[in-house]
Parts: C-alpha cells; sequence; structure tokens
C-alpha cells in the first residue's frame, strides 16, 4: 500500500482519537459541573411546589431537561465509543504497517548491554595496569568489559579463544574496538586474533540482519550464474567490501552449498521463503518480494 | 525450580486443583423481595415494572465460556510452540478482546475470580458459581505445563495491551524486577479486602480495574484515565499492567516455575545474533535463554528469527555455549 496513505490515515485516526477524547472530557467537565446546579435547582423547585401547586409543571419540565441531557450524554458517549475504537484500531494498523515498511530500528547493543554489565562487574578488581581501567579509546566504546575480562583469563596467548567467546556472548559479534582493546592489553597479536576469530564459525565479526539470504552456490546454480546473483545482491544492498550484512541491519547474505532445488537453479531463500529462476537483474526484486511476504 | 521439587510441586497443585471446587459451593437463591412494597400495598392500581432484576446468564452459556477459554489457550500453546506464528496470535488476541472484552464486558475473568474463590474458601455462607472456579483454575492448569498461555492469547487486558504496544523500550532489569514485586503487593491487598466481613467487603481488583471501562463503554472518570495512562504508556513499555500489577500474573508466574513445557529459545552455535532478546518488549530473554515465568506469550521473538525455518520444530533449548557469563 502506498506509504504516503498510510500515514496519512495514521494522521487522520490519530486526530479523531485526540478530538473524540476531547470531547468525552468536555462533556464529562460539563455534567460534572451541571450535576450540583441542577440539584440544587429541583430542591429549590420541590419546595416552591410544597407551597404553590402551581409550579408543579415548571418541575415537571426541569426534570425533564435534566433527563433529556443525561440521556443525551450517553448516547453521544456510546456513539463516540464506536468512532474512538474504529479510530484507534486503523491507527494501530496503519502505525504497524508503517514501521513494517521501515524495517525494525534496533537500540543500539552496546549502549544497551554495556552500562548494567559494567556497574555489575565495577566491584571486581580493574585491568592489570590499572591506569586506564574503564578509559574509552574510541567514542563511546566502553572498555571496562574488556579490562575485566582480560583480568580474568590473563594476558597469555591461551586466553585468546575464552576472552572471544566471552566478547562474543556479551555483544553477540565481536566488535573491531573490542578486539583492538584485547590486542592492546595482552601478548595477542593482531594477526592472531584475526586469524582466531574468522577460523571458527562461532565467532562473527559483525552483528547479524534481521533477514538471512541464502544464496545457492551448488553444481547447478554456480554454472546458472550464482555469482552474478551474490555480486548484484552485494551491490543492490550496498554490503561493503569484506562484510555480509547491509549497513541498515536487514539482510545477512550467506553463500550455501545447495539448497536441494536444483530445477529451479539460480536458487536464493529469504530466511524460509525460496525464489528461483533469478537473474541478476530480477534477484534484487524477489528479495523485496520474498521480504514484504513476511513483514515484521 | 529444582528437578527434584517439580513433581511433588505438580501433585500438591493437582490435589488443590481437584479438591479446590469442593469448599466452593454452588448455591442458587433468590432475593427475598416480599419486604419490598408490593403492588397491593401502593394501590392506586400501581404495577410493578416488567423486568426488575437483569436475567442470569444461562447455566450452559457460562459453561460455554469456560470452554472457549480452553479452547483459546489450547489455540495459543498451539500457535507459540507448535507453529510460531506471530500473526496467527494477533488475530487471536483480536478475538479474545472482542468476545471477553467487549462482549462478555471483562466479565468473568479469572483476574477477578481470585477475589471470589478467596471470599468461597472462608466464608461458608458466600454462594460462587462452579464456573468461576473453573476460570480461576483452568489457566492456572495449564500454566502448570506449558507457561503463561493465559497472559498471551486470552486475557483481554492483555491482548487490548499487547495491540497498543508499538514502539517497545527495554525497561532496566533490576526497575523491572522491582516494580514486578508490585503485584504481590497488590494480590496481598486485594486478599485482605476480600476476607473482611460480608458489609465490608471489597473486591479491590474489579473497583481498580483500569480496563473494564473501555469494554464496558462507561466507568467513573478516573479509571477511565487511568485506563487512558496504561495504553498511553503501555505503546512504549509493553504490558506494563500485567507486568507490574496483575496479581492473577503474580500467580501464574508462580505456577509457570513448575512448566516443563513453553516457550524456548534456540540459539545455534553459529548464529547467537540476540535479535529475538532485542524483540522481546517484556525482558522475558536473558542470557539468550526464555524467563517462562515472565514470557507473556506474544511470539515476538519467534518472529525476529532470521532462522526460524530452521529451528521451527528444535524444541530443546541448547547447553549453554560461550565462556564465562
Amino acid at each position: 500500500m502506498n506509504p504516503t496513505r498510510v500515514r496519512r490515515a495514521a494522521r487522520i485516526s490519530g486526530g479523531i482519537i485526540a478530538l473524540c477524547t476531547a470531547i468525552l472530557a468536555v462533556d464529562w467537565a460539563v455534567a460534572t459541573y451541571r450535576e450540583p446546579r441542577d440539584e440544587s435547582i429541583v430542591k429549590h423547585l420541590q419546595e416552591e411546589v410544597r407551597e404553590d401547586p402551581e409550579f408543579a409543571p415548571k418541575l415537571e419540565a426541569e426534570n425533564d431537561r435534566i433527563t433529556a441531557a443525561r440521556l443525551g450524554r450517553r448516547q453521544r458517549g456510546q456513539a463516540i465509543a464506536w468512532i474512538l475504537l474504529a479510530a484507534a484500531a486503523l491507527f494501530l494498523t496503519a502505525v504497524n504497517h508503517l514501521r513494517a515498511a521501515r524495517g525494525l530500528r534496533f537500540v543500539d547493543l552496546d549502549t544497551l548491554k554495556a552500562p548494567p554489565a559494567a556497574q555489575r562487574r565495577k566491584r571486581m578488581k580493574p585491568a592489570t595496569n590499572g591506569a586506564s581501567a574503564g578509559a574509552s579509546t574510541e567514542a563511546g566504546f566502553d572498555t571496562r568489559f574488556v579490562d575485566e575480562l582480560v583480568a580474568l583469563h590473563g594476558r597469555a596467548k591461551e586466553a585468546a579463544i575464552p576472552i572471544l567467546q566471552a566478547i562474543q556472548t556479551h555483544y553477540r559479534h565481536l566488535p573491531d574496538e573490542a578486539l583492538r582493546r584485547v590486542c592492546d592489553l595482552t601478548d595477542i597479536t593482531p594477526a592472531e586474533i584475526s586469524g582466531t576469530s574468522t577460523f571458527y564459525g562461532q565467532f562473527r565479526r559483525s552483528p547479524v540482519g534481521k533477514h538471512i539470504v541464502r544464496v545457492c552456490h551448488g553444481t547447478a546454480c554456480h554454472v546458472a550464474g550464482a555469482r552474478q546473483i551474490s555480486d548484484e545482491l552485494r551491490r543492490h544492498l550496498q554490503i561493503p567490501e569484506g562484510a555480509d550484512t547491509d549497513p541498515k541491519r536487514l539482510f545477512t547474505l550467506e553463500e550455501v552449498a545447495c539448497l536441494g532445488c536444483c530445477s529451479l537453479a539460480p536458487v536464493l531463500m529469504v530466511d524460509e521463503h525460496t525464489a528461483g529462476r533469478l537473474t541478476p537483474s530480477t534477484a534484487p526484486s524477489a528479495l523485496e518480494d520474498l521480504e514484504q511476504r513476511e513483514p515484521a | 525450580m529444582p528437578k527434584a521439587l517439580r513433581l511433588p510441586g505438580v501433585v500438591l497443585l493437582l490435589a488443590i486443583l481437584a479438591t479446590a471446587p469442593h469448599f466452593a459451593q454452588s448455591i442458587y437463591y433468590e432475593r427475598p423481595v416480599e419486604t419490598a412494597p408490593q403492588e397491593e400495598t401502593i394501590g392506586d392500581g400501581y404495577k410493578t415494572p416488567e423486568v426488575q432484576k437483569p436475567l442470569p446468564r444461562h447455566f450452559w452459556l457460562q459453561w460455554l465460556d469456560v470452554l472457549l477459554l480452553g479452547a483459546a489457550m489450547g489455540a495459543a500453546v498451539w500457535i507459540v510452540l507448535a507453529r510460531r506464528r506471530r500473526r496467527w496470535l494477533v488475530w487471536l488476541n483480536i478475538a479474545s478482546l472482542g468476545y471477553f472484552g467487549f462482549y462478555r464486558e471483562g466479565c468473568i475473568c479469572p483476574i477477578g475470580s481470585i477475589q471470589n474463590v478467596t471470599v468461597a474458601l472462608a466464608d461458608p455462607t458466600y454462594s460462587i458459581p462452579i464456573v468461576a472456579v473453573a476460570v480461576f483454575f483452568l489457566p492456572l492448569f495449564v500454566a502448570l505445563f506449558f507457561g503463561r498461555a493465559f497472559c498471551g492469547g486470552v486475557c483481554p487486558l492483555g491482548a487490548m495491551q499487547e495491540l497498543v504496544l508499538l514502539r517497545p523500550v527495554h525497561v532496566p532489569r533490576r526497575l523491572d524486577q522491582a516494580l514486578g514485586l508490585l503485584k504481590y503487593v497488590y494480590l496481598g491487598l486485594a486478599i485482605v479486602f476480600a476476607l473482611k466481613p460480608a458489609l465490608s467487603r471489597d473486591f479491590l481488583i474489579c473497583r481498580f480495574d483500569p480496563f473494564v471501562g473501555f469494554f464496558r463503554f462507561s466507568g467513573e472518570a478516573s479509571m477511565l484515565t487511568v485506563g487512558a495512562v496504561f495504553l498511553i504508556g503501555g505503546m512504549f513499555i509493553g504490558r506494563p499492567y500485567c507486568r507490574y500489577l496483575c496479581p492473577y500474573g503474580g500467580l501464574l508466574s508462580w505456577t509457570t516455575r513448575l512448566a516443563n513445557r513453553g516457550v524456548t529459545i534456540t540459539p545455534d552455535k553459529e548464529l547467537d545474533c540476540g535479535l529475538c532478546t532485542e524483540a522481546c518488549p517484556y525482558g522475558a530473554i536473558d542470557k539468550m535463554r526464555a524467563v517462562r515465568r515472565k514470557c507473556l506469550y506474544c511470539a515476538r521473538c519467534y518472529e525476529s528469527c532470521p532462522r526460524d525455518g530452521e529451528l521451527a520444530h528444535a524444541k530443546e533449548e541448547l547447553i549453554e555455549i560461550g565462556g564465562p557469563r
């Protein structure tokens, strides 16, 4: 659906919600203001009627007016409630639709996870070279976590894998700043870190995207041009050299051995949806079609 | 919950479930209206208006409610544990909101039935329909095996908050835990007030239900305002009433500790990406594992999983991977 129209729908329904709430609030305020006044009028009239029966029709008229006003308010309330319900449903649908189209916006993991962890570990002894404990190397990167890991595992080369595993579980990938900090603090060289972290499948150097795109590079797909499909997707998603995830963190590109549907070669999968008989020109649109099939 | 305690715990709870309905008597009575002025005593050809009291809901319709409650919980368990589809759960939520919320006007609900059951256990003269007992125990019974399926699939209060949640914010863990204690205070207060003698007895949970006014299209202005505040806050903080105030949620999270099936997060060795932790608005995923007593069965974790196709039928939790935590 057209996003500008959806946005307009969201804005209009939001306006209706605000308007209805305002009407209800004003209605309620007027009613609470009137209630004691009406009561005193009725009481006054009742006293007058007791002295002089001529006032009876006036009292009745007043009673009728109050009843009519109360019934009217109730009916208004019911009608507004239905409108509110419909507007709220429209508003929620529209906003959810917009959010799905824009993709999930992520809260930055480091800002989210680092502070509590750092506080929890504050009581532990700081790193070996205490002077720089807690200092930030790069803008906004908190090194305390790495410092404590080094204090825990030691500075020897054997500590590389436990340290990397701990960093991976903490940040869910290996941020470059953290690795640099490890090199600064320990005897492990950048080359060794790089070798270890790229050799094992359990380590990731970049956070994973929302969708995983598996491009088949089996024999049939290879012959049918899987290389060109992968290259075109990289260009389309603007995935930088050496990385596998686009900057918006929506897609992670993988090359897999075989998806088992060679008659459709070349094939790719977005999450669990498959698209076949691709060409470099149709692959990006297939990606979008498949992604939209299961919106966020 | 240690494994050794699980079996005795289940047996004890089943025993309570089996015996409790016997204590909760079911007495049908007619209010004695002879004391009120009758047509003859008033005279002047006065006619009593035809329907003076609302007719009680038909007995079988009440059982239909119980049946639907059970069916909806079964559907929630199936959708979340077997199908892992959030989209279907949203439709279940809308249906529950429509039936248990707007059509049944938020009554009878297990949250409020805490008080009825309490009073019935303490006061032998108080009559409680057997349906109220069933409604109270059924979600607890399901939670004993599968976790809080009631919260995610059936509860109209929860469904309302679930549907308005637009941009979830992660509540800091400490604050989350501290606020979570409020619901036990509320539970205690509700029981204390329900146990008072008949004339000063008060059903706090029902009186201060922030959402029931919406279901009935009427209510005190103050409670409607509180409800609106909860809904607006609920756009950013996931289900604030359920997590911090709902006394029944407290009971359910206790029984859920015994559940041996429920939502499982299954990170694989090469993709512990944590997108599920990001997606959970209720802070119910800790160190990449589901915390079942907090899990409200929304299936957002499964929806966010890039490898869901592969893991859809992986029902066992993997052992912990990686170094020290």
